[in-house]
């Protein structure tokens, strides 16, 4: 099975390279306005902007460019970013640190929110908890993030002052003292807490769901019978069984995270890989999207070969299958 | 030290703008003959807006200032526009300044920018002795011809065309360590007023061995107040004043220019205190509001920015001028700085280019007439055959133009749906598109589009060689089309003095604006924030608002050109 699950996560990657590569050429346009401005490029020859692009390996041809990205990988270079013009590997990796400090934690708080009100729902399924909890989180997560994100911000920031508005870390400060710390943690909360909103509706729905799927399975009605106490037949027979749908979702949780933190990142000038995916795209960097983009596929991948493989310590009819 | 401003005027105020009024007359008298070439338009003069009549510090140790766009390493190949080239000027001197965009302008780097050849082709530039690099090195002679060298034979940025095309540089001498000898292969009348007012000059030894100048990430090495000392392209730039600045140490020690994408982020940071000025304008309908408030200074200065409906003559069916003529006549600018702008501008039936610039011919217009547009249409063909209530195309086939816009400007989207509204009345169906802005600045070399609205920077509508540029790029298909327009433009490249560039400048303004390929629709204000209590020594600076160089130097070294901020503290 382990080979199985592998070679499918080979041909993912190979398939989804190809995509990487074609998705920012697909659109219109090309890193020649972004990189001697829109009035400058209209006025310029053919030879002239291939020279410009020439410092980025863009003036070749574009099988040229695909063989130079997939032989790029294999020795690490993805080439430079139009954007920064800096390696593309290092303008990424700067960046990954923060967003994986925004997207763990809003996914710990999510899945933590949404499984316990989902679940708590399920347990109480018609009473006023279950009405409540569901009206709140889906017409918080129905909200756009970027209006969230604003929303917070008037809020938080301008009318309380409680919050700073923007950035991921105090100006000034130096990494590692306490002053840099506590700026990281003021600044992650309004941006976490609305990637948690986007992300809880999602999670708090299938754990209800499976939640009472299994409540209503004949294993719980017998236990009932049997005597078992209310607390053993919600963790021990309910719970256990509903968990699986909720793990997998979790997981597959990263990469809606990855969405949310285009807008949310933006909004709070947040400098990580939404910030950057936003700001490639906008001057078609070609190079740091690809790079981006893989990462962002690696990052799926690895979640979805987790959950692959960890299903068999939580649900033993998969180990048994196995 | 701290100084003051004062908006009340009073009996001193009445003496001081008595003296004043005399020393204009006179500077009037020395204008005219000094200002050969330049039309005698001048921008309105800037003013404070906040209802209080506040008195800041004219010094600080450290002031953030919120900015949106990047500059990388903050060299003439990682800024490429108006939107922050004013951070470009921080660490870059120019030969003479403040811009292209003011008329007169001093000199800076150079003593003199003499023209010494009659045909307006060689130009002798004696430069300043005691400059250094922040590096402490001597600026010469060596980096001025350096400087146009890798220009003209570099890869183009925002500035090589000064080198390498309008009009291209052919000869480069040295004549001694402070004085260079440049010759040109056509005239350039106004060598002095453009090209040496745009051009920043940089240093040979840091740049003599860079082959690829955008993957480049050493800190640009300058010569003006600033040096910038530590930067992240996506989040901030430190610079640290330049105590040994030739002209003067600047007013405040340390700029910390904060990246904040976000407009609504950075306004609440502006009002959060986080930080002390908001490097892009204020939108209209805050003014009202912010004006009341206690620590925001507000002050309107002149942008030269414009907004446009550009229309692509390079496809059918705009290449017919009198199709176009139509469509400047169909235009209703007046309520759309009304209802868009709330007032903060001046209309585009003012015409192109930009109404304030002292390169534009005065009283020039493009006038709203809905009824000779329908007039111009009936007589092109373009007739409603089948009573559906629009026109068809002459050969029948319906007839529905799209105007696009680019996504993250809401004001555009609203111009457009007036713009529908108006073509509307005049029988012409037109539909909205909107794009993510990428695709729409493509837009710009690809013409993949019938109609756009969108933003010009004063480098393209203020400065008197980009409009021949704009001639040449993206309108070169077209000129073989129109000989007439052709044959300006090839005229105004031999015209030898500043007056016969002006006058032929004058007879394409007038082309354009009879047989538009771009029909403007307002020319926004500037309206820049600031907490006072923070700085309150800001200047004005046509086309670059008040965030500049000139407004954190000592005020006696600022120059003539970039106080009129000042005047209206007295």
């Amino acid at each position: 099975m382990f080979t199985r699950i592998v070679g499918q996560y080979v041909i993912v990657l190979v398939t989804t390279l190809s995509i990487n590569f074609a998705l920012p050429r697909i659109a219109p346009g090309d890193p020649i306005n972004y990189l001697v401005g829109e009035d400058t490029a209209a006025s310029l020859t053919q030879a002239e902007q291939d020279r410009v692009l020439q410092e980025f390996g863009l003036d070749k041809p574009i099988p040229q460019q695909f063989v130079d990205y997939v032989t790029g990988i294999f020795r690490g270079d993805l080439g430079t970013s139009v954007l920064l013009g800096s390696p593309v590997w290092e303008v990424v990796f700067a960046a990954l640190g923060w967003s994986l400090l925004l997207m763990s934690a809003a996914l710990f708080l999510s899945a933590i929110l949404g499984t316990v009100l989902g679940v708590l729902s399920a347990w109480k399924r018609g009473e006023q908890f279950d009405i409540g909890a569901l009206a709140t989180v889906l017409f918080l997560g129905s909200m756009p993030p970027f209006w969230v994100a604003m929303l917070l911000i008037t809020l938080f920031a301008a009318n309380l002052g409680w919050l700073p508005s923007f950035g991921a870390y105090e100006l000034g400060t130096s990494p590692g003292s306490l002053a840099y710390l506590i700026g990281i943690g003021e600044r992650m909360i309004m941006p976490v807490v609305a990637l948690t909103l986007v992300q809880t509706a999602n999670i708090l729905l299938t754990a209800r769901y499976s939640m009472s799927m299994a409540l209503d399975q004949d294993y719980i009605v017998f236990a009932r019978a049997k005597g078992v106490p209310e607390r053993r037949v919600f963790f021990g027979h309910a719970f256990r069984n509903a968990v699986l749908p909720v793990y997998t979702n979790v997981m597959m949780g990263v990469g809606n995270l990855v969405g949310g933190a285009l807008v949310i990142e933006t909004v709070f000038a947040y400098p990580g890989l939404g910030s950057l995916i936003v700001e490639g795209v906008e001057a078609r960097d070609y190079n740091l999207l690809q790079g981006i983009f893989l990462l962002t596929t690696l990052a799926v991948v690895l979640t979805n070969l987790i959950a692959d493989l960890t299903y068999p310590f939580l649900d033993p009819r998969v180990r048994r299958t196995a | 030290m701290t100084g003051s401003k004062h908006r009340t005027v009073g009996l001193p105020g009445l003496a001081l703008a008595t003296a004043f009024a005399l020393v204009a007359a006179a500077g009037t008298a020395w204008g005219q003959a000094n200002n050969a070439g330049e039309s005698g338009n001048q921008v309105p003069p800037a003013e404070l807006l906040s209802v209080t009549n506040n008195q800041g510090p004219t010094t600080a140790e450290h002031l953030k200032i919120g900015i949106w766009s990047k500059a990388g390493n903050v060299t003439t190949y990682t800024v490429g526009n108006s939107w922050n080239d004013w951070m470009l000027w921080l660490v870059f001197d120019k030969l003479r300044e403040p811009s292209p965009y003011v008329g007169g302008g001093e000199e800076w780097l150079a003593t003199s920018v003499t023209q010494i050849s009659d045909d307006a082709r060689t130009w002798e530039i004696k430069l300043r002795d005691g400059v250094k690099w922040h590096d402490g090195t001597d600026f010469t002679a060596e980096d001025v011809a350096f400087t146009f060298e890798y220009y003209r034979e570099g890869p183009a940025n925002r500035w090589t065309h000064h080198a390498s095309a309008v009009p291209r540089i052919e000869g480069i001498e040295v004549l001694d360590p402070l004085t260079v000898r440049l010759t040109a292969e056509k005239p350039m009348p106004n060598f002095d007023r453009i090209t040496a007012a745009d051009l920043p000059i940089i240093q040979k030894a840091q740049w003599e061995n860079v082959t690829e100048p955008r993957s480049f990430t050493d800190l640009g090495i300058g010569t003006g107040p600033y040096r910038i000392v530590d930067y992240k392209a996506d989040e901030f730039y430190v610079f640290e004043a330049n105590e040994d600045y030739w002209r003067g140490k600047p007013q405040v020690d340390k700029l910390t220019l904060v990246m904040i994408k976000d407009p609504q982020t950075m306004f609440t940071a502006l009002k959060t205190g986080e930080i002390d000025g908001a490097a892009r304008s204020l939108p209209p309908e805050l003014v009202e509001e912010w004006s009341k408030d206690p620590d925001i200074e507000i002050a309107k200065a002149p942008s030269l920015w414009g907004s446009w409906l550009d229309i692509n003559h390079s496809r059918e069916p705009f290449d017919n001028r009198e199709l176009r003529r139509a469509v400047s006549y169909a235009v209703n600018p007046e309520p759309m700085l009304e209802r868009i702008m709330l007032g903060w501008g001046k209309s585009g039936v003012h015409g192109w280019p930009h109404v304030d610039s002292f390169w534009t011919r005065p009283n020039i217009s493009a006038p709203y007439d809905p009824d000779k547009a329908a007039g111009i249409l009936d007589a092109e063909g373009y007739v409603d055959a089948n009573g559906d209530g629009f026109r068809e195309n002459p050969d029948g086939t319906p007839l529905d133009w799209s105007i696009k816009v680019a996504s993250n400007q809401p004001l555009f989207v609203r111009a457009a749906e007036m713009l529908t509204t108006q073509f509307e009345d005049i029988g012409i169906k037109t539909h909205i598109e909107t794009i993510d802005p990428a695709t729409f600045g493509g837009l710009w070399s690809s013409r993949e589009f019938d109609l756009r609205v969108a933003d010009i920077t004063p480098h393209g509508i203020a400065d008197q060689d980009m409009l021949i540029i704009l001639y040449n790029g993206d309108v070169r298909r077209a000129l073989k089309q129109e000989p007439e327009k052709d044959e300006i433009v090839l005229r105004w490249r031999d015209t030898e003095t500043r007056q016969e560039r002006l006058e032929v400048s004058y007879e394409l303004q007038d082309y354009q604006n009879t047989y538009p390929v771009r029909v403007m629709l307002w020319y926004p204000d500037g309206i820049f924030a600031y907490r006072w209590k923070s700085y309150d020594d800001y200047e004005s600076s046509s086309g670059y608002g008040i965030f500049h160089k000139y407004s954190f130097l000592p005020r006696e070294v600022r120059g003539d050109t970039v106080d009129q901020l000042a005047s209206t503290r007295q």
